[in-house]
């Protein structure tokens, strides 16, 4: 399933986005927490350390070609999901996967 | 036999999530962004500016093809505050999927930039986003098996 976390900036969506997936990890899902905040600080509240904080690499902008048809824009990946997660994802506490995808929707600009 | 062992492995235990924190203005929010998006949960405070954020995420929201889309109160400190999120939501046909509550252990856990399920497992605030969790399992896992797979 694919969930994601929206509202004012200091709701509290951060933590709540990071306590939701350590639970879900928890119960043995698999999960993937995509950080797509300007100020991404996701990893920290899901318990990273400095240090792996330190390794995160932000998922460059070229991963997603925009597709616009008439109104409708799409975002297409350039390669295979398995590649994009094996790169850029990085191990957070209780087995999820981080990845930070800042910017990315902007590609195309709109 | 091993096709029910196949189905258990694959079944809710395995399930991929994804979970994404979006950015807080929904200018951006865009068809191509929440594409496959399945759930959508909507922070709030109990305060009307917060409130009115709420009103205005869900129906585009829902106008870009999320299945399900709810509020989640937060920093709830009382009766009342519930209530403000209540009735706000019930008015603009949002539906409530948590109700978390004010939790001191939130602010300790970011003052030490700790997770809050490493500073306190069994606080509260966890307690009610388990119920969220729930939530998700339970009504978003059955709108699945459209053939949507990706």
């Amino acid at each position: 399933m694919k969930i994601a976390v929206a509202g004012k900036g200091g709701s509290g969506k951060t933590t709540i986005s990071a306590t939701l997936t350590r639970v879900l990890a928890r119960r043995g899902h698999r999960v993937t927490a995509i950080d797509g905040d300007p100020n991404p600080n996701l990893g920290t509240a899901l318990g990273m350390s400095r240090e792996q904080l330190g390794e995160l690499v932000r998922v460059p902008k070229e991963i997603m070609e925009v597709k616009e048809e008439g109104e409708r824009r799409t975002l297409v990946l350039t390669r295979p999901v398995e590649e994009i997660t094996a790169e850029y994802g990085t191990e957070a506490p209780d087995g999820v996967n981080l990845m930070v995808m800042t910017g990315v929707d902007h590609a195309g600009g709109g | 036999m091993r096709g029910l062992l196949g189905e258990l492995a694959t079944g809710k235990q395995g399930e991929e999530v994804t979970i994404t924190d979006m950015e807080a203005s929904i200018e951006h929010m865009s068809r191509a962004t929440v594409r496959h998006v399945e759930g959508m949960l909507v922070v709030t405070e109990p305060y009307f500016r917060s409130l009115e954020t709420v009103g205005r995420i869900a129906p585009l929201a829902r106008e870009l093809g999320i299945e399900h889309v709810w509020a989640v109160a937060n920093k709830v400190r009382g009766h009342r505050d519930e209530e403000i999120i209540r009735s706000y939501c019930a008015d603009h046909g949002i539906e409530v999927g948590g109700v978390v509550q004010w939790d001191e252990a939130i602010q300790e856990a970011d003052r030490e930039g700790r997770a809050l399920m490493d500073y306190e497992p069994a606080a509260p605030a966890v307690v009610s986003i388990e119920r969220i969790a729930d939530l998700l399992e339970q009504r978003v896992d059955q709108t699945r098996g459209n053939g949507r797979g990706d």
